[in-house]
């Protein structure tokens, strides 16, 4: 159906129309469009949406070339067109499917300024490009393969049905026209990053997130909570992505370069096997391991710790929560905590090559699954369980990728991809309460709201639903796929990954126990409504009522229509990355059904939910007995401990916060003494030399026409004195 | 009488001009007079230039001359004017009334007020009573009585 050309031109043209409508609501949202700033940007993202899906049908129909074609050839014809392919040739290579396409040089810099890997390892480079230097070259690359595709499917749906909601939630903000402008910026930053090609490309875009998360988190800057909440947000992420930018130098001294394609030979200049290009894919061993590839993905996981919002980096999330909630929606679903996902599984074979990296991914996403769940069950804010439970989501996405089995990597993926839907419809409906009540989303105040917007509370439960991982809703196929990897990983024989097998078991059990905890206070029990709500209890208007239908059914059916026969894993494995030997190899041995798992992960969702209404719906008496023990010291304790989120906050208000804010008062007392005292020394001199000077200032004229001959005299003097020749 | 010596009889003329003018223009006060003076100090220096252009046989001096001639009628207009209008606006052409240039923390110049001349009763020398006291001319009594 399509040629090359039109393949880029998708492409191009994917994150080309956020960053129209950006530059166009920028420009003209002020002053012309005003409340109208939302059209150009729906239609953007809608148009977005519509070139991404036919970008993932044109990827399909090469995967299926592709399968069509290792069928046919052997596999050894295949491996030696592979490299003759070429960046921007249609690729039908041996290691997955990928389109390559380049639109500018961005920086070039030649070998005698670039003093790339002057002691490259033989081992780390193919032996037709080793020990020589490297130009440094940075080119605008945009890529399409299954995971950009599928990446791009979900940030531009999610953000559509985001913008048109936010029509109505935003409806009478004096700012109408700067929110469009920030989340179309936002929307734009995530689909180059997700296109980016080099690493360069990479982290440029992850910055442009992060600052857009920011603008956004800060939106209604009047509040000191949310300009608190942004610069938190910023910051914490700027401790990530130092991490991001260390990996990244690493990887150009180790590897000497940072594109992910090959680059083909050209005149006078030899190939340059990209870090994740079919080249060095063939040969999994020119993976540098050891020492260096530890730190590599170490470094590589802290950034992402730092934008998934991972322990201990993730304790921006729950306070990014100041930001308008689409904000919140688009952010937890699509476009910001995904990345650092996207990021680790992008760099699958860096962590193919040093398993203990692989296993500190698999423990931080364990860990932080089990903590944030634990912190979420005693929240009283709606929107902070729900952050907590975006935060134990990802850990449960970090611990798919930290498996690294076919099975763990694309139950990863596949969980990032139904999380989005029903993480965007919970944050939305929650979005609905607090527009219906004024802003008020605290549970102790607000509750039995079921009758009074029906729409918010059947859309919520089906988010509910599937986030409790409930048969046959989303999160149960993808949640069940990620606990059957850690699974399979302990029945081989890992002890590690055994018991986070049981914590992920555990913690899918605190997930529907916490989701139904927040459906039950806010939607059932006596009918309670904030008074700020006003005129305002009642069902929110159609325009956001529209996208939580739409995100429910999505809830509802993406889990079992899209794993039918393993199709997302099939798809998702001919992504370059993905499709190489080290990854093939741990691909199970025919069909293996997890009945028993499936069975058991319903049980332990249902058995959370059931406890969750038989403490929250049933007789207050019944559960009597927990609430006597709660009030004892030793469960007061337990409780506060969770209430408190672990005091991660205060710690870091302690061991780092005061520490440098006393260290910036040190530098800020000498800054004001002893340089502005010198820069004052300075500034004073000119005065006091003016008023030696001032008094022949006297404004009397005979006295300046003696002055002037004077000084004419003395100049004609001087012209007699001088020494001449 | 030489070249020479003809120049040096001008050059002594506009020197003298000039110096002239140059005092003036410092010791009076008078903004009329103070002008005149400079007009005088301009003359000085243009009499030298045609001397030197007679001198060195050449038109540059006197064509200088013109040009000096000229500049010192707009500038004559335009002072005229100027002082003019500064004595339409105080009534006083001593140019020392406008001292409004000066540092802002600086006092103005005040003329200290002379101590009125005190006029000493005349004392005539005593004569013999057998003279008898000579005319005295009026330029003496009104000019120079004090003496």
């Amino acid at each position: 159906m399509f040629e090359g050309d039109k393949i880029h031109l998708l492409m191009v043209l994917i994150p080309a129309l956020p960053l129209a409508s950006t530059l166009i609501v920028a420009a003209l949202g002020k002053f012309v469009l005003r409340e109208r700033s939302h059209l150009p940007v729906i239609a953007a993202m809608a148009g977005s949406f519509v070139l991404s899906l036919l970008l993932l049908y044109e990827v399909h129909h090469r995967t299926l070339a592709a399968e069509a074609g290792a069928n046919a050839t052997t596999e050894s014809a295949a491996t030696e067109t592979a490299p003759a392919g070429g960046a921007s040739a249609i690729t039908v290579a041996r290691h997955g499917v990928e389109e390559v396409y380049t639109l500018w040089t961005w920086a070039a810099i030649d070998r005698e300024y670039a003093r790339g890997p002057e002691n490259v390892d033989s081992t780390a480079a193919p032996t037709d490009v080793a020990g020589q230097e490297f130009n440094f070259i940075v080119d605008v690359t945009l890529r399409a393969d299954p995971l950009t595709a599928i990446m791009l499917c979900v940030v531009t749906f999610v953000s559509t049905l985001v913008m048109i909601y936010a029509v109505g939630y935003m409806h009478d903000d004096p700012s109408y026209w700067r929110f469009f402008t920030y989340m179309s910026l936002f929307v734009f930053s995530m689909t180059m990053l997700v296109s980016a090609s080099n690493f360069v490309m990479l982290y440029v875009f992850w910055e442009a997130v992060g600052v857009s998360s920011y603008l956004l988190v800060g939106f209604w800057f009047e509040k000191p909570s949310a300009v608190a909440a942004g610069k938190k947000a910023f910051l914490v992420n700027r401790v990530g992505d130092f991490g991001l930018a260390i990996a990244i130098f690493l990887i150009w001294v180790t590897y000497g370069t940072l594109n992910f394609h090959d680059t083909p030979a050209a005149d006078n200049v030899p190939a340059v096997a990209g870090i994740l290009g079919q080249l060095r894919l063939s040969t999994p061993e020119l993976y540098v391991g050891g020492a260096v590839g530890l730190a590599i993905c170490l470094c590589l996981l802290t950034g992402a710790c730092g934008k998934s919002a991972q322990f201990p980096l993730h304790v921006w999330l729950p306070d990014a929560m100041e930001g308008p909630t689409p904000v919140s929606a688009l952010m937890h679903a699509a476009t910001m905590v995904t990345a650092g996902v996207y990021m680790i599984a992008r760099c699958t074979p860096l962590f193919m090559a040093s398993p203990q990296a692989q296993e500190a991914v698999a423990v931080v996403g364990g860990f932080t699954a089990l903590f944030a769940a634990l912190i979420a069950i005693t929240q009283t804010d709606l929107k902070r369980v729900l952050a907590y439970s975006t935060i134990s989501q990802l850990g449960y996405m970090f611990l798919g990728l930290g498996v690294g089995t076919v099975a763990g990597i694309s139950a990863g993926m596949f969980h990032l991809f139904t999380h989005a839907f029903f993480k965007a419809l919970l944050f939305l409906a929650a979005g609905s309460v607090m527009h219906a009540m004024g802003g008020v989303i605290d549970m102790r105040r607000i509750g039995g709201l079921r009758h009074l917007m029906p729409k918010t509370c059947w859309t919520f439960w089906f988010g509910a639903l599937a986030l409790s991982g409930v048969f046959p809703f989303a999160g149960f196929w993808s949640k069940d796929a990620i606990i059957a990897s850690a699974g399979e990983r302990g029945d081989a024989g890992s002890m590690l990954y055994t018991v986070l097998f049981w914590a992920s078991l555990f913690t899918a059990f605190l997930t529907a126990l916490y989701t139904f905890r927040g459906l039950f206070l806010t939607f059932y029990g006596r009918q309670r409504i904030a008074p700020e709500a006003g005129h305002h209890a009642h069902e929110s208007p159609s325009v956001m009522t529209l996208p939580l239908a739409i995100l429910a059914f999505c809830a509802l059916l993406a889990g079992a229509v899209f794993d039918w026969h393993g199709m997302f894993a099939k798809f998702l494995g001919h992504t370059p990355s993905l499709a190489y030997s080290l990854v093939e190899a741990t691909a199970p041995h025919g069909e293996h059904s997890h009945l028993g798992l499936a069975v058991l992960s319903t049980f332990v969702a249902l058995s959370g939910v059931g406890l969750a209404a038989y403490l929250y719906l049933g007789d207050r008496k019944a559960v009597e007995g927990l609430t006597t023990w709660l009030s004892s010291p030793f469960g007061l304790k337990l409780y506060q401990l969770s209430y408190g989120k672990f005091f991660i906050d205060e710690i870091y208000q302690w061991t780092i916060v005061r520490p440098l804010l006393l260290l910036g008062n040190v530098f800020s007392w000498l800054d004001r003494t002893l340089v502005d005292g010198l820069v004052n020394v300075a500034g004073g001199l000119p005065p006091r030399v003016g008023a030696l000077l001032r008094p022949l200032q006297m404004g009397l004229v005979p006295f300046y026409a003696l002055v002037m001959m004077l000084g004419t005299l003395v100049l004609i003097g001087a012209l007699f004195m001088w020494p001449t020749g | 009488m030489g070249e020479i010596d003809l120049l040096h009889g001008y050059l002594i003329l506009g020197a003298l001009l000039f110096g002239i003018g140059l005092v003036g223009f410092l010791a009076r006060r008078n903004m009329i007079v103070m002008f005149l003076a400079a007009e005088m100090m301009l003359q000085g220096i243009s009499v030298s230039l045609v001397a030197w252009g007679r001198f060195h046989n050449d038109w540059g001096g006197q064509m200088m001359v013109i040009f000096i001639l000229t500049v010192a009628a707009c500038e004559a207009a335009i002072a005229l004017a100027l002082i003019l209008m500064l004595f339409h606006s105080s009534g006083r052409l001593d140019v020392a009334a406008w001292q409004h240039l000066r540092e802002s923390n600086q006092q103005p110049f005040v003329d200290q007020e002379l101590p009125e001349a005190q006029v000493d009763e005349q004392t005539w020398p005593e004569l013999a009573p057998a003279g008898i006291e000579p005319e005295h001319s009026l330029d003496e009594l009104v000019h120079r009585g004090h003496v």
